[in-house]
């Protein structure tokens, strides 16, 4: 009997750990994609997952609309205000060793960060709906519930979208074709800075629905925003930089080792999971867990 | 101009100008008057002590804190060029262990201190052995992870470090191991760890330390090829770095008394000495003491003058100062005292796409 409860307590947690972690393959997707095509690591990219969440908190409160239906204003939102953040700021600088764009991002971060704390203060909210609640029970006594299954399924079905966004249709290979050798692309007639902007603008918006997603399967506030970019960069760190398969496996594999770290950790060390792993990965395989990345062959012009 | 110098080996083999290393030896004057100017700024830091009151002097305190930490940075960041981004882990854990120590075991804090930066150093070498292959952002956020993995193990172990409730050092009843320093007294406390931690930046950059870090940081595969142990030379830089941090944060453990993980482990320590090395100068002696002071003196202002958007104004001054000054202060005076081009606009024309 005690046998069958750890059985279905273990099955729960692999559930939870693995819907969870489709979410933060789409938190991390856009993460990959900046670094792997501008090698800038944008620590400001989860200030952009919680600005997405409360955008979907506002429109929820102001006309009711579901957090999952307000998803296309949310991501039209975010791309412009990601597009003009790498048009005029962070291409300013995009030639610059690594520490002036890690620091142009951490001020960045901390602009968003306060702002949305003087604008909706740093409490805790999270996107009411009328089926988070609801689960479908599974045989062995698991339940599945059914907000976080609509948040993980559209999670993943984003990323499998931009993978193939990426490698067939003509904005995707120019932006993968930037990202090998910019010379050789702007000889080819693209306008870097241009394909810059839209790759930024595409990650901010994939992070801002992550956030919408995020706010009706649990709690946000500004303070998260840290927590966030860490999980990005745990998540395409795993999975290798720059393919967005990589993102996945990573996101997928970060959120099995954070349920069953809540499982067997006492205390508040499931936290430390993350971090963990990370830097076990690091030491052991650097270049993740699904090859190298298209950065490493690429020519700065 | 090179010249032969006949004072300083008094017993060895005077060194001639034919002898690698001694042609590249700057005049005596050179290498003298920054050490006066040391002295100097103590001194002057002691009689500016007798010009403050007492809110001002704790501020004060503050900037020289800030000056050691980014002094202490720019050797693992500036000299070898290493983003150390977990540097707050070294912090943090030299204040823990001053604070356990004088708690549980009740040492007095001069040993503690010492003792602290010792445990730090060594924990920064053991670490440092197999994060230190990493290079770029890798290294950044592999060190990012074990300051926050620090933080969590200190919060999860109350026994020892009363957990995320705080541990108090014990400074005024009779058991106490030190009594409290009084504002005065940390004031000369973190102005004499200031003037140590310079001195120690001064040694380190005109020794071959310095320039094996600095050879790492241009081409780390040519300086192996030149012959410089890398691995060794990196992982030294990195635990003297992370014993001097430790070393000032077992300073600010007793200056705060009671001291909590969210503080002595904040990401923001890290990143504002980051970017005081970075506006100031990278991998120059004065750089980082410029710009701890400018940064330090900037947050404390905005801090009591705009306290509600005090963390949104810094962050637009870091990115103005970013995309306006990305070499640092220093480096961009001594090139444009140099190439007679004193247009800061040209930072924004060499960077941008």
């Amino acid at each position: 009997m005690a046998r069958d409860h750890l059985m279905s307590q273990f099955l729960q947690a692999t559930l939870y750990g693995l819907l969870q972690g489709g979410v933060f393959a789409l938190v991390a997707v856009g993460f990959s994609l900046v670094w792997g095509v501008m090698n800038v690591v944008n620590l400001a990219h989860g200030a952009f997952v919680v600005a997405g969440a409360y955008l979907a908190f506002e429109l929820h409160s102001w006309t009711g609309i579901d957090p999952f239906l307000s998803v296309p204003v949310v991501a039209v939102a975010l791309f412009a205000l990601g597009y003009l953040v790498q048009r005029y700021l962070v291409n300013l600088v995009i030639n610059a060793p690594v520490f002036i764009t890690l620091l142009l991002t951490f001020g960045l971060e901390l602009v968003i960060v306060n702002g949305m704390i003087m604008l909706f203060t740093a409490n805790y909210r999270s996107i009411p709906t009328g089926y988070a609640t609801t689960s479908l029970a599974l045989p062995g006594d698991v339940r599945l519930p059914l907000g976080r299954l609509i948040a993980a399924l559209l999670a993943v079905g984003l990323t499998l979208a931009l993978g193939y966004l990426m490698r067939h249709t003509r904005i995707g290979l120019a932006i993968l074709a930037t990202g090998m050798d910019r010379g050789a692309a702007r000889l080819m007639g693209i306008k870097a800075a241009h394909v810059y902007a839209l790759t930024f603008g595409l990650a901010v918006a994939l992070a801002g629905i992550a956030g919408a997603a995020v706010g009706t399967i649990g709690t946000f506030s500004p303070a998260d925003a840290g927590r966030f970019t860490l999980f990005s960069f745990v998540a395409a760190v795993l999975g290798g930089l720059g393919t967005m398969s990589g993102a996945l496996y990573g996101g997928l594999l970060l959120g099995l080792a954070e349920a069953w770290g809540g499982q067997l950790l006492p205390g508040t060390l499931v936290n430390a999971v993350a971090f963990a792993v990370l830097v076990v990965v690091l030491a052991v395989r650097p270049q993740g867990l699904a090859g190298r990345s298209f950065y490493a062959a690429r020519v700065e012009v | 101009m090179p010249t032969v110098d006949t004072a300083a080996p008094a017993t060895g083999s005077p060194a001639r100008p034919s002898e690698p290393g001694s042609v590249l030896r700057p005049p005596r004057w050179r290498r003298t008057t920054p050490w006066l100017l040391l002295v100097l700024a103590v001194v002057a830091g002691f009689g500016l002590q007798t010009q403050l009151y007492t809110g001002q002097e704790r501020t004060a305190s503050t900037i020289l804190m800030f000056v050691s930490l980014a002094v202490a940075w720019n050797l693992i960041g500036g000299y070898a060029g290493y983003a150390c981004f977990g540097q707050v882990g070294f912090f943090g854990l030299g204040g823990y262990t001053t604070a356990v120590l004088m708690t549980h075991a009740r040492l007095s804090f001069w040993l503690a201190l010492p003792a602290s930066a010792v445990l730090v150093g060594v924990f920064a070498a053991l670490i440092g052995a197999p994060l230190l292959r990493l290079r770029g952002h890798y290294f950044a956020v592999a060190m990012l992870g074990v300051a926050e993995g620090l933080r969590e193990v200190v919060t999860n172990v109350p026994g020892l470090t009363g957990g995320g409730a705080g541990i108090t050092v014990p400074t005024v009843d009779a058991g106490a191991p030190t009594r409290w320093l009084g504002n005065d007294g940390f004031y000369v406390l973190f102005l004499l760890l200031a003037g140590v931690l310079v001195g120690v930046g001064l040694l380190v950059s005109t020794s071959r330390a310095g320039y094996a870090l600095r050879a790492i940081n241009q081409d780390e595969d040519a300086a192996a090829a030149m012959g410089i142990n890398t691995t060794v030379a990196k992982t030294m830089a990195l635990a003297v770095s992370a014993a001097l941090t430790g070393a000032v944060g077992a300073a600010y453990a007793f200056q705060q008394v009671t001291i909590y993980p969210e503080r002595l482990f904040d990401v923001d320590i890290t990143v504002l000495m980051v970017v005081m090395v970075m506006l100031g100068g990278a991998g120059t002696v004065i750089g980082p003491v410029i710009g701890a002071v400018a940064v330090a003196f900037a947050s404390e202002w905005l801090r009591q003058h705009y306290p509600l958007v005090h963390t949104f104004l810094l962050g637009g001054l870091i990115i103005a100062a970013v995309i306006l000054l990305p070499q640092g202060f220093t480096t961009y005076v001594h090139d444009a005292v140099r190439t007679r081009r004193f247009s800061p606009l040209a930072n924004l024309r060499r960077y941008r796409l």
